[in-house]
């Protein structure tokens, strides 16, 4: 089975566009077009007024993480070092410790992201076998004036809410 | 020497040497605004003082506040401190100098006395602006050689090559000219762009002579280093080229420069190829004697365009997302009261004029204020070309460049030159 061929033609080899004013005279009609309609009515601008009009986040955009907890309030991560070992930016590290409550053997004592060396792949959120780490929270903007602050431990992580409900992050896909 | 005449050298002086550092700020914002326009986003919009954003000009003085406090970096592998300093002030001197041969309005007659409107009444015109437009490329080898950088002696030498091929198309464009003017003052050729051919068209360059306004606004693209030439600077393969070294107020004096350097190339422009000053249809001498038509003209016009203008910005500044008692709002009724105000102002001064002795100094005062602004106008047009052809073309590559410049420009300038001569020898 041969391939299929398609052959382009080559622009640019008509006198007319040899003389190639012409065609920087089009290029200008059609970029002059662009900025006087903007000029007449700048709301035709293709541009989200950023700080006081917030991008609509989609259920699967991967943002800043958040721990899980159970319904009464206890975390669900059982310190397995899964997402830890998934971690190709080695961004989170795990401290894990005995559990007392009965639930599980194992909770972690400590748990740090250091969002400076997150890439937000996401591979941790699919590596966790018990749904502890997720990525929805739809904070997309982590700023702040020094490094230690970007380290997030575990009471922040637990206490980030999510931003969609249970419904729309199953349908999400994850 | 009278008080009159101290007067009048200073206003000249001031002229010439003000407007031009005016303009960069205009040049700029144009720039950027007129950037976002064309690429559908809206520019810098955001700095303000009070809440007066003037469309974006305070962005200017955020950009400058900024560029005067950065630390000020001569490296230490620099040997030629001197040079290193020196490179941008010749950029931006010659640019700023060569303006000052460009006549902005026509010989003024008050009290018996003519007063020429240049910065410096020299009859050498074009010549000057020839000789400095060619000096100033002198700064950037010299940035780019005592940096001691290899983007940046490559972007000089670049640079360099480049003034070299076109400043050769752009001169013959001039001789063609000069066959048809018969002047190398620029006043003169001003003046001689006020008459009309065939009784209706402005005989200005561009009709007599489109070729070589072609070649020469080509010519001058690539003089001012500005894209589709600005291979002195390619940042994808020179990093910044010539400037590469320079930081806060060195990098600030290239930049104006670059800008002081488009608007008088504009000027020039405007002066060899668009009439200069001349208001089209109307030369000197009929507008002195129609000076109150045309006073009373003007003053049922400005109020009509003032009153679409203050109904463009009442629709264009506004907040376009939900906002409480939006101070775009109030801001915009700010602005179109002070232009009204300023509008009120004009109304007065052309009042007085229309009231004036017909034909006195009245009137040549007012033709040299219109004439003024006319050439301003013309000045802010050409310039908005040269931003207009930076944000479509992309650049050139380097020996497209060179192939422009010696195989199609020049012969084509040296054909334009013999058909020109042909012409005038044939109708003299």
């Amino acid at each position: 089975m041969g391939a299929k061929v398609k052959t382009m033609d080559r622009k640019g080899a008509s006198f007319q566009e040899r003389l190639y004013l012409i065609e920087i005279f089009k290029g200008m009609a059609t970029t002059f077009g662009h900025f006087f309609r903007n000029l007449l009515d700048n709301r035709k601008l293709y541009v989200r007024h950023y700080p006081e009009v917030q991008p609509e986040i989609p259920v699967r955009w991967r943002g800043r993480h958040r721990l899980t907890t159970h319904a009464d309030g206890t975390v669900k991560c059982v310190a397995c070092f899964m997402c830890q070992t998934n971690c190709p930016a080695n961004c989170i590290m795990i401290e894990a410790g005995e559990r007392l409550d009965g639930k599980t053997e194992k909770m972690p004592v400590k748990f740090k992201i250091d969002l400076l060396e997150c890439i937000y792949c996401g591979y941790c959120v699919e590596a966790c076998p018990l749904d502890a780490i997720r990525m929805d929270t739809g904070i997309f903007s982590v700023t702040d004036n020094n490094r230690e602050s970007f380290v997030l431990e575990l009471p922040e992580l637990l206490t980030t809410p999510g931003a969609f409900s249970e419904e729309e992050y199953k349908k999400g896909g994850a | 020497m009278s008080l009159l005449d101290s007067v009048m050298i200073v206003v000249r002086v001031a002229f010439s040497a003000f407007i031009p550092l005016c303009f960069i700020a205009v040049c700029v914002w144009m720039e950027r605004r007129g950037a976002g326009y064309f690429q559908d986003r809206s520019g810098p919009n955001r700095a303000n003082i009070f809440g007066f954003r003037a469309a974006g000009l305070v962005q200017n003085l955020a950009d400058a506040a900024k560029l005067i406090f950065k630390e000020d970096v001569i490296s230490g592998h620099i040997k030629h401190k001197f040079y290193f300093v020196l490179a941008p002030v010749i950029v931006f001197f010659t640019a700023l100098v060569s303006f000052a041969v460009v006549p902005f309005a026509d010989t003024l007659v008050v009290g018996g006395k003519s007063y020429i409107m240049q910065g410096i009444p020299l009859d050498l015109g074009i010549l000057w602006f020839l000789s400095f437009v060619g000096f100033s490329v002198y700064g950037i080898i010299l940035a780019g050689w005592s940096s001691t950088n290899k983007y940046g002696v490559l972007g000089a030498l670049r640079s360099a090559a480049q003034v070299i091929s076109y400043e050769i198309p752009m001169g013959l464009a001039i001789v063609s000219l000069l066959v048809v003017y018969g002047t190398v003052n620029l006043n003169e050729i001003a003046q001689f762009q006020g008459k009309l051919l065939f009784g209706f068209i402005p005989m200005w360059g561009a009709v007599l002579q489109p070729i070589g306004m072609v070649i020469f606004i080509i010519a001058a693209f690539a003089e001012t280093n500005r894209t589709p030439f600005d291979l002195a600077e390619g940042e994808s393969e020179l990093v910044a080229g010539f400037h590469v070294e320079y930081s806060a107020m060195k990098f600030a004096i290239f930049f104006m420069g670059e800008y002081v350097a488009m608007f008088a190339s504009s000027a020039m422009i405007v002066t060899l190829f668009f009439g200069g000053y001349q208001v089209p249809f109307l030369s000197t001498a009929t507008l002195i004697g129609q000076a109150k038509p045309v006073a009373f003209l003007l003053m049922v016009i400005i109020p009509v365009v003032m009153h679409f203008f203050a109904g463009w910005i009442r629709r264009s500044n506004v907040s376009h997302y939900p906002r409480e008692n939006d101070p775009r709002v109030f801001e915009a009724t700010v602005y179109i009261k002070c232009l009204w105000g300023l509008v009120i102002f004009l109304e007065i001064v052309l009042l007085a004029i229309l009231f004036s002795a017909s034909g006195g100094a009245t009137a040549h005062i007012f033709v040299v204020l219109l004439q003024l602004c006319t050439f301003l106008v013309k000045v802010t047009m050409m310039i908005f070309v040269y931003i207009w052809v930076r944000w479509t073309l992309p650049r050139f590559r380097y020996d497209q460049l060179q192939k422009l410049g010696w195989q199609m420009l020049l012969p084509l300038a040296l054909l334009n030159i013999f058909i020109t001569s042909a012409f005038v020898v044939a109708l003299s």
